[in-house]
Formats: structure tokens, C-alpha cells, sequence
């Protein structure tokens, strides 16, 4: 079986070999950067060095999957109006205005969108992907997912709190970006994306309680889901348990979950409704400053609970050493011989 | 008449209740009732922010119910304040807040700074990606007795560090906290931070407690 076939195979719920291993979140490691020669910022713009460390996940770090788009989770927000911060080799783009503080009256979704921002490049990225790697590995595509950028747009705080106040505010934002979001999800699927993963971490149990995520968040990632030409899978960062049985009702493939959640709960909401569920090695801790013995006995856990595809919790730290990362290969490798 | 026990009662629950028009109506029935304006902002408004903290902590409420009991306990301070006798709305101590250069993440450093200023604490907020230097210049200019640092990202949390060590020598006498997701006891020491918070429910003991340590 290819890393390919593997997969999407499980991604189906069908019978694979062995459990994926991988990252479907950002892996923008400076080790890497050092090893392949394409480091960020460069390679947040420029479709060649962006390629190039996108590869150098699947070559050097072992996964067995691929990422198009960037390294972080911000270029629907840019698209849509919003200013960058200074990005460096070990910080990603991050939001720097919110332009619709003062009102949503005029926010839609431009017809442009998608020569807007870094889009073009992305493009241009997708096509180096599928030519180098496209027929044995699984590409995908990212970005943030709708109440993320929502609160990208109008402020997080003011979002939130509108979230009680002023739901007509919160629907109005959400059905712009839920519009974008479409394009932006097809635009992946028409150039080569397999899965497009959506990160929504300001949806998150840290922020947003669950019952305004059914109100909310609910309706707009099902939008998105029910009008795009291929799988999603949601990522949202901390712990999602109150959450979860909710996320993997609006119709997406898989979840991505941190260490935070409870593993065997997950799997068992996720499973009951078709889902499938990636994480959850500790991104902020163990892949982080932990020893590679710790990554090996966290990826080895993960596998014993049946994870469905192993990959960190959430988006891999600049500077994770690439000892740890490979831990996470390892595991998967033996735990499938000795099985 | 009800008893001063039960109108501060009625003020916590209306701030608890984010009840903002509860919250008025209460403070001035206090008033009327005569009660001291004092009494009824620490032992009724701020009692209720506190149950909201240990709620938020709970995760029986979350950030956008901590944003409107604040309103609420600060429509509750307008009635209040203007009757506190003189000397009583001194402020008890100036603290410089903001979130570390590189990092944008303000959620949490916004509910230390609601915390801190109904303990009666002046804040000063800088903001997000605030520069190293610039939280020693501004320590300088407001005279604070506390600096805040917030970071939420392991990277930019090596920068708390410098800024740390430029502070102590530009200003030893001046007390350091730190807080933030990837902000643990190890961390606090190995930087040399004079102490933390990890939810917004401990951070007003976290700044008696660096204050006590200061004046012991
Ligand atoms: C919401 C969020 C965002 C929002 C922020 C909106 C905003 N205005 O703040 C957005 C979407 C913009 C965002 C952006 C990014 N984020 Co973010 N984000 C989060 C998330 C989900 C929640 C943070 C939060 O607000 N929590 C709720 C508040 C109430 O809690 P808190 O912040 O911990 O604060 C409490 C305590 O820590 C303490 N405290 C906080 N500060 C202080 C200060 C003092 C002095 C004291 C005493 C106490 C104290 O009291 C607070 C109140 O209880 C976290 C993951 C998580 N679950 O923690 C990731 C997270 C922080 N983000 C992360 C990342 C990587 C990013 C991005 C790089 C993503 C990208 N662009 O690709 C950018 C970075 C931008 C930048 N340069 O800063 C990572 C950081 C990883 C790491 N450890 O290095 C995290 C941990 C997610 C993860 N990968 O696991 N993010």
C-alpha cells in the first residue's frame, strides 16, 4: 500500500495496513528549514521554497502526508482585509489590524478573493506538489476555519462578547467568512488538495462556551462541509470534550485533537458517527522540550488507544527539535512490526 | 429593610447574574439602604467578580460571560464610586501589563487586567507585541510597583527573559510577574520571575503575594 492509498483508504474508513503517521497542522520546524535549505519567512511567499519544505516533511521528518498552504493560519483573514505582523524564521505571520472593529455593514466576500494575499503563490505551490509527489502521497490544504477568522476580522474580544450581545453581528461575519471559506476549500480541491484541514482555535473551549458553538460555529463549518468537493477535517486547539460529539456532526471526515482531550472518549464519539481522529502527541510540551524517549512513549500510547492517524495535538513549535518529531515515525513504524 | 448581608448579596449575584441593569438597581437601593459605597464595591461587586473568576476557572462560564459580568460590576461602580469617602478610592498599587513582542494573543492578559483593576489596582495596559525596552520605559514613567508580562507562544516567551533581566537592572525594585499558557512554575524560576498566575482567578493573590514578599 502507498502512503497514498493508506490514507485516504482510512480516511474512508476502510481497512489500512498501518496508521498513518504525520502532521495536519503547521510544521514550519526550523531544523527542517536548516536541512532542506528553504526557511521561513521565504518560504511563507515564495511557492519553490514553500514546496520545498512542505517536502522535506514527508522526506526528512517522515510523515506521510503532505501540506500545501503556507504556515499559518491566517491568509483567509489577509484576503479579507486584515493587516500582517512581521513574520521570522521562528514566528509565524500573525494578525496585526482587524479592520471591521467598527462594523460589519460593509464586509463581503470580495469576487477576487482568490488572486487576493498569498493565494497566487499557493497556486503555484499545489502544482510543484502534485508533479514531485502527487501520486504517492496525500497533499492538503489549510487554513483557518470560520469563527477564527471572524475574530480576525472584527477582534476577538468584541467578537466574543457579541457572541451574547449581538448575535445578528456574529451571524452576519460568519456567513462572510463561511463564503470565503468555500472558495478557498474548493480552490485546494481544484489544485490537488486530497483533504483540506480548517484550524479554528478561537472556537475553542478556552474561549467560546459549547452552547454558542452550536449556535454559531455548528452551522458554518456544516455550510462550508455540505458545499465543498472534498474531506475536512477540523483541528481546534485545547480541550475540545465538550465539543466533540457536536464537531463531528456537521458532516466533516476527521477531528484533529490535543493532548488535553480525552482520547478514548474521542474515539469512541467520533467513531460512533463515521469520523476519524488525528493527534495527539503534545506539541507544546513533549515534541517540544520533552526527550525523544517521552515523543516515542506518547506516539506509542496514541497507536494503543487506536488513534486513526498519528500526528502531534496541534501545530508543531518553530523550534521542536527534529529528534522528537522522528519519535513520532518510529513508533508507528514499530508498533506495526511488532503487531 | 434587608440586612447589609443581604444587599451585598443581591450586588454578587447580579454581577454573577450579569445582570447590568440588576446590578444599578442594586447599588442604589445599597445606597439608599445607607450603606458605605466601600463595603458594598469590595464585599459585593468585586465578591462577584471573584465567583466569576473560580466559574471561568470551572469552565462553567467561559470568556464572553467573564466580558459582561465585568460590565456589569462597572455599571455597579458607577453608582458606587462617586459615594466612597475621600482617601478610599486611593488606588493600592500601579502595575505595567502587556503581552510580549512577537506574540498577539490578548484574551488572557485583558482578564488579568479586569481582575487587577477591581482589586483596586491601577493598570497600565501597553498592549500586545509590546517591545522588551518598552516595558522598562514604562515602568520608569508610571512608577509601577509591578510589571506584567503575558505570553502565549513558546518562542516569544524566551523574550520574557530579556526583558526580565533588563528590568532588574534598570529597575530592581520593581516586582515581576509572568504569565500565559506555556508559563509554568519551572519557567517562573529558571527566568527569574518573582512569581505567576495561571488563571485569572489567582492573579490578584499572585500580585499581594510579590507585593507582601517586597515590603516583608
Ligand atoms: C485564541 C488563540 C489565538 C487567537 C488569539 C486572539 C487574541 N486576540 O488573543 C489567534 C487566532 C489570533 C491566534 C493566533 C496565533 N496563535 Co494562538 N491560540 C489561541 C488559543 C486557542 C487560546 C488562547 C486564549 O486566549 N486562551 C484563553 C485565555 C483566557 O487563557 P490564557 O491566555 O492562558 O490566559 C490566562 C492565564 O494564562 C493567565 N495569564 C495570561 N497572561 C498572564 C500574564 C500575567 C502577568 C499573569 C500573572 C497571568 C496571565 O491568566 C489568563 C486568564 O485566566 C491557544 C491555545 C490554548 N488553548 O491555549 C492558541 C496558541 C496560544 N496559539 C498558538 C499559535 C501557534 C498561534 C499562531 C502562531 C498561529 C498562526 N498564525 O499560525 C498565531 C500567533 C500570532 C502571534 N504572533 O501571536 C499556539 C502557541 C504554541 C506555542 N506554545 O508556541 C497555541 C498554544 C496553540 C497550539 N499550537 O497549541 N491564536
Amino acid at each position: 500500500m502507498t502512503p497514498k492509498e493508506r490514507f485516504l483508504k482510512r480516511l474512508s474508513g476502510q481497512e489500512a495496513d498501518m496508521t498513518p503517521v504525520g502532521c495536519t497542522t503547521a510544521y514550519g520546524v526550523v531544523e527542517l528549514m536548516r536541512k532542506c535549505g528553504y526557511e521561513r519567512p521565504l518560504a511563507d511567499t515564495d511557492p519553490v521554497a514553500m514546496a520545498q519544505l512542505a517536502l522535506a516533511g514527508h522526506a526528512v521528518a517522515g510523515f506521510d502526508w503532505i501540506k500545501a498552504m503556507g504556515w499559518d493560519i491566517t491568509s483567509v483573514s489577509q484576503a479579507l482585509g486584515c493587516s500582517l505582523g512581521e513574520p521570522a524564521i521562528d514566528l509565524q505571520y500573525c494578525i496585526a489590524s482587524h479592520p471591521f472593529e467598527q462594523g460589519v455593514d460593509d464586509l463581503e466576500c470580495p469576487g477576487d478573493l482568490l488572486s487576493r494575499g498569498r493565494f497566487p503563490a499557493y497556486k503555484e505551490q499545489f502544482r510543484i506538489l502534485r508533479e514531485v509527489a502527487g501520486n504517492s502521497a496525500v497533499i492538503f490544504g489549510m487554513s483557518e476555519g470560520p469563527f477564527t477568522c471572524a475574530a480576525n476580522l472584527v477582534g476577538t474580544t468584541k467578537l466574543l462578547r457579541a457572541t451574547m450581545k449581538e448575535p445578528k453581528l456574529v451571524k452576519k461575519t460568519l456567513e462572510v467568512t463561511a463564503e470565503a471559506l468555500i472558495k478557498v476549500v474548493n480552490f485546494a480541491f481544484s489544485n490537488g488538495a486530497d483533504y483540506f484541514c480548517m484550524a479554528d482555535p478561537t472556537s475553542g473551549c478556552d474561549l467560546l462556551n459549547p452552547k454558542a458553538w452550536a449556535t454559531f460555529v455548528a452551522p458554518a463549518v456544516k455550510r462550508i462541509v455540505e458545499n465543498v468537493s472534498g474531506p475536512v477535517v477540523l483541528h481546534i486547539c485545547g480541550n475540545t470534550d465538550k465539543i466533540i460529539p457536536m464537531m463531528c456532526e456537521t458532516g466533516i471526515a476527521g477531528i484533529s485533537i490535543e493532548e488535553k482531550v480525552d482520547l478514548k472518549q474521542a474515539l469512541e464519539a467520533a467513531h460512533s458517527r463515521g469520523v476519524r481522529v488525528f493527534g495527539n502527541v503534545s506539541a507544546k510540551s513533549t515534541l517540544f522540550i520533552g526527550t525523544p524517549e517521552d515523543c516515542y512513549k506518547e506516539a506509542w500510547a496514541a497507536l494503543e488507544a487506536g488513534v486513526d492517524f498519528l500526528a502531534p495535538g496541534c501545530g508543531l513549535a518553530p523550534n521542536s527539535p527534529l529528534e522528537n518529531i522522528l519519535q513520532l515515525r518510529r513508533a508507528r513504524d514499530e508498533f506495526f512490526r511488532t503487531a | 429593610m434587608p440586612s447589609i448581608e443581604e444587599s451585598l448579596k443581591r450586588l454578587h449575584d447580579a454581577v454573577v447574574a450579569f445582570d447590568e441593569d440588576g446590578t444599578v438597581l442594586a447599588a442604589q437601593d445599597y445606597l439608599d439602604e445607607g450603606h458605605e459605597a466601600l463595603e458594598g464595591i469590595m464585599r459585593g461587586l468585586a465578591a462577584g467578580m471573584n465567583t466569576v473568576g473560580q466559574l471561568f476557572k470551572s469552565q462553567e462560564y467561559y470568556v464572553p460571560e467573564v466580558l459582561l459580568c465585568a460590565e456589569a460590576m462597572q455599571a455597579g461602580l458607577r453608582v458606587l464610586t462617586p459615594h466612597l469617602r475621600a482617601g478610599q478610592s486611593e488606588s493600592r498599587g500601579k502595575i505595567v501589563l502587556g503581552t510580549i513582542q512577537g506574540d498577539v494573543h490578548d484574551i488572557g492578559k485583558n482578564l488579568v487586567k479586569l481582575m487587577l483593576e477591581i482589586a483596586g489596582f491601577t493598570v497600565y495596559d501597553l498592549g500586545v507585541n509590546v517591545a522588551h525596552q518598552t516595558f522598562v520605559d514604562e515602568a520608569a514613567r508610571t512608577g509601577a510597583d509591578v510589571v506584567g508580562i503575558s505570553a502565549m507562544m513558546t518562542t516569544t516567551m524566551m523574550g520574557m527573559k530579556k526583558v526580565i533581566q533588563i528590568l532588574r537592572e534598570a529597575r530592581p525594585e520593581v516586582r515581576i510577574l509572568i504569565g500565559g499558557a506555556p508559563v509554568t512554575a519551572e519557567i517562573v524560576k529558571m527566568f527569574k520571575a518573582d512569581g505567576y498566575a495561571q488563571s485569572a482567578a489567582d492573579v490578584v493573590d499572585a500580585v499581594e503575594r510579590v507585593l507582601a514578599r517586597e515590603t516583608a
